[in-house]
């Protein structure tokens, strides 16, 4: 079982000498209690933010629909250039946490009514610069007279970063499947539970205590707590966001 | 950053009239002192609870009659009660002495018994008075509030059981229909005064005559305020008025005998507060308890006064004087003064304040105080010397019966079952010298002398129990009994521990910070009495927020 916000307090208040909290107390926790609960908070934030792609903030499991690779996919509209890149997000605040704009890919496959050969391509990122200068405006003169549309080839990123772009504007529906990552959810209730391995609590824990001596001001006590955070997330990052191995390779002969 | 340590030994008492700033200052007196007393060998003593006259076998004196007055007599004790005055050695079985027609020379205990009774009319909250003269226990004068019949007089001679012994009992005719509330024996008088036809008049009796006031030596002097309460002090008899304190000098010189004023602006709420203790006569004034050297020092002003650290609940009294009874005892092995208020309808949440006599620090002595709750005893309470001169201490309730004072772990419901005994000590808020660093506590030493098992909880409040602030849940401190050479019995119970320290330390580790933290100890229980000697808290500071 996860460790839970309640664990991850009343550990901090432990080791600060501090009053435990309970589940039921949790909720109405005042002063230093308050102080310790929003330090585990922030330190959580700290490490979700400090790595925007851990593999524990992943929207959806890759390949869950096989053999389709990425975890979300939005279906366009034959005549529609923009979509939001996550529908039910009404705000930057709720929307994907990161996305991996040089693996979209397109495809017919899945699509309702559509039948072998399907088609099916990468979709190369192109920059909004790029974009404007050499494409929107042929496209938007054939959206607004002969509506022939094509066949995307490009994914463009809006500037507001909540949609993306397909150049040329499709010609029909299509699937494009894309590679999100989510924003995290503060912790809020005693049961809810962290995102990441309990064996990498021991780092949110480096870091809540840092913030805890600060404001206790042992300055002393909070540089080795900050040594230990950044260890302790150099780990993380060594173990869950690049652990493959790394090659060089060349063709010359 | 090192933790730090900080120390209070517990002394100074109840203080209730310091801000809790002036307290920061006074870590080792109290903000809240209950069921305890400040004890003359050092700290803070939870007191003794209270046994049944006669044990299992006590009986009343008078049904459920409220005991309206007590008297360490002879070899027992004299109780008034209904309209009635009785006697018992043992309190499980009572002789009524109010006797009308009683032999001059004397009845033997059938012939006594056997009189009827002179009723004492009316009677209220009795006062007493011995002389002791040249017979084996002294004579006793009975005067009483209700001021509806005379003064009764009364001597027992003999020993032994009650039915060996000689009676003498009568009424003593003061002048006319005139029936003194007060009464006190003064250089070879019997003085009385108060009564309601005559409420500003002193009566002396002949000299060396306490039954007579027709006799060579007696008179009567008018004064200019009511008396409400007499007292014999060195060679002055004292007389405490209602506005107004006398006293009378060479009573035994007819043409030099006079009544000088002490003070005129301060008098006395209640005669029943008059105790003489400490060399000096005490008493309970608008403005708190007094001494009657510090009034005549000091006068009128609320410096005389020697409860100031407990002004406010001398306030409370004063303020509730009309419906509350006053009674007091001295216990002089304990160098206290007790005071007890209440009524019929405060039963069982009748209070109390205990003064004890403690010379400080700087040499000065003075009292300390603490507060009782549980002991209802407002409507009679005595102590004195008996016959072998032990002293001995009683009170009595509004139901009836009579207890031995101070004694035993428990309190009695008016059943008689046991009842726990809720003392509270509580330190003022301590900011270990500055207010204004966050302190995490570490742990704390608390010093407790037991005399038995000791079983406490500790509860510790941040920054003045303020609501915003976390406060950690109370821990429970025990403390084995010593097995002590000469008092511990083998396999008696696990009580006794083998090796045991006499004034043990018990550790605390505790949990929580503030700027600033109180610590209460309190006990609810049956267990013998313990003494809270001090305190040691390890605590780490931190910087200003």
């Amino acid at each position: 079982m996860a460790t839970t916000y309640l664990t991850l307090t009343n550990e901090l208040l432990r080791e600060s000498n501090e009053v435990a909290l309970t589940s039921a107390n949790f909720a109405s926790a005042i002063g230093i209690q308050q102080f310790a609960k929003d330090c585990v908070n922030r330190s959580y934030n700290d490490i979700v933010s400090a790595e925007p792609r851990w593999s524990f903030l992943a929207t959806g499991e890759s390949g869950a629909t096989d053999p389709m690779y990425g975890n979300v996919y939005v279906e366009t509209t034959a005549g529609t250039r923009w979509y939001e890149l996550k529908a039910a997000s009404s705000s930057l605040t709720t929307d994907y946490g990161a996305i991996d704009w040089k693996d979209f890919y397109l495809t017919t496959i899945g699509v309702s009514g559509e039948s072998a050969p399907y088609t099916s391509k990468n979709l190369s990122f192109m920059t909004l610069e790029e974009w404007k200068d050499h494409y929107r405006e042929s496209e938007n003169s054939d959206d607004a007279d002969a509506q022939t549309w094509g066949e995307p080839r490009f994914v463009i990123r809006s500037p507001d970063a909540r949609k993306f772009g397909i150049s040329p504007i499709p010609d029909q529906v299509y699937r494009v499947w894309f590679y999100a990552w989510d924003l995290p959810t503060a912790l809020d209730a005693h049961g809810d539970a962290i995102v990441f391995p309990d064996m990498y609590s021991s780092v949110l824990m480096a870091r809540a205590r840092y913030y805890m001596a600060q404001f206790k001001e042992n300055a002393q006590h909070a540089a080795f707590a900050l040594d230990d955070y950044k260890r302790g997330l150099r780990l993380m990052r060594s173990n869950l966001a690049d652990p493959t191995p790394r090659y060089m390779s060349t063709d010359m002969l | 950053m090192p933790s730090q340590p900080f120390a209070l030994a517990c002394e100074g008492g109840l203080d209730k009239s310091s801000s809790s700033f002036e307290m920061l200052r006074r870590p080792g007196a109290a903000t809240l002192l209950e069921n305890f007393e400040v004890d003359i060998a050092g700290g803070y003593r939870r007191i003794n609870g209270y046994s049944a006259f006669g044990g299992s076998s006590a009986a009343n004196p008078s049904s459920e009659d409220a005991i309206l007055g007590l008297h360490v007599y002879a070899d027992g004790v004299i109780a008034c009660s209904n309209t009635n005055i009785y006697f018992s050695l043992d309190g499980e079985s009572w002789l009524q002495l109010n006797k009308a027609s009683v032999a001059g020379g004397g009845d033997n205990y059938t012939a006594f018994t056997g009189r009827s009774a002179a009723a004492r009319t009316s009677q209220g909250l009795a006062h007493f008075t011995t002389y002791e003269g040249d017979t084996t226990y002294g004579e006793v004068i009975i005067t009483d509030e209700g001021s509806g019949v005379k003064p009764f007089y009364f001597k027992m001679t003999g020993s032994g059981a009650l039915s060996g012994r000689t009676y003498y009992a009568k009424e003593i005719t003061v002048s006319g229909t005139h029936y003194p509330k007060f009464c006190t024996i003064h250089d070879k008088h019997l003085v009385v005064a108060g009564a309601t036809t005559a409420p500003n008049t002193i009566f002396y009796s002949g000299t060396s005559d306490i039954d007579d006031f027709t006799t060579t030596g007696s008179g009567s002097i008018v004064l200019d305020d009511q008396v409400v309460g007499l007292r014999s002090f060195r060679n002055d008899l004292i007389i405490f008025c209602k506005n107004s304190i006398y006293k009378l000098t060479n009573i035994n010189s007819s043409s030099t005998i006079a009544v000088q004023p002490i003070t005129q602006n301060i008098g006395c709420l209640d005669g029943k507060s008059i105790q003489e203790v400490g060399g000096d006569l005490v008493f309970l004034a608008p403005d708190g308890i007094r001494t009657l050297a510090g009034t005549v020092r000091i006068g009128d002003v609320e410096l005389g006064t020697v409860s100031r650290s407990i002004q406010p609940v001398m306030k409370f009294i004063a303020d509730n004087i009309g419906s509350y009874n006053i009674s007091s005892l001295v216990i002089r092995d304990k160098a206290q003064y007790r005071l007890y208020y209440g009524s019929d309808s405060t039963g069982g949440s009748s209070k109390g304040i205990i003064g004890t006599l403690k010379t400080n620090d700087q040499g000065f002595t003075n009292f300390q105080w603490s507060e009782t709750t549980g002991i209802d005893a407002s409507s009679a309470a005595a102590s004195g010397f008996n016959y072998d001169g032990v002293e001995r201490y009683y009170h009595g309730d509004y139901i009836g019966k009579v207890y031995n004072h101070d004694t035993g772990d428990n309190f009695l419901s008016t059943g008689g079952t046991a009842t726990n005994i809720i003392a509270k000590y509580q330190t003022p808020d301590l900011d270990y010298g500055d207010l204004g660093t966050l302190k995490t506590l570490k742990y704390v030493k608390v010093s407790i002398t037991p005399e038995g098992e000791v079983d406490t909880s500790l509860r510790i409040r941040y920054n003045f129990d303020d609501l915003d602030s976390p406060q950690p849940t109370d821990y429970s401190l025990s403390v084995p009994k010593p097995s002590l050479f000469g008092t511990a019995l083998f396999g008696a119970t696990a009580a006794y521990k083998f090796g045991a320290a006499t004034d043990p330390i018990t550790k605390q580790t505790v949990e929580g910070s503030g700027k600033s933290n109180y610590f209460r100890i309190f006990s609810d229980n049956q267990n013998s009495p313990y003494t809270v000697n001090g305190i040691y808290i390890d605590y780490v500071p931190s910087g200003r927020e």
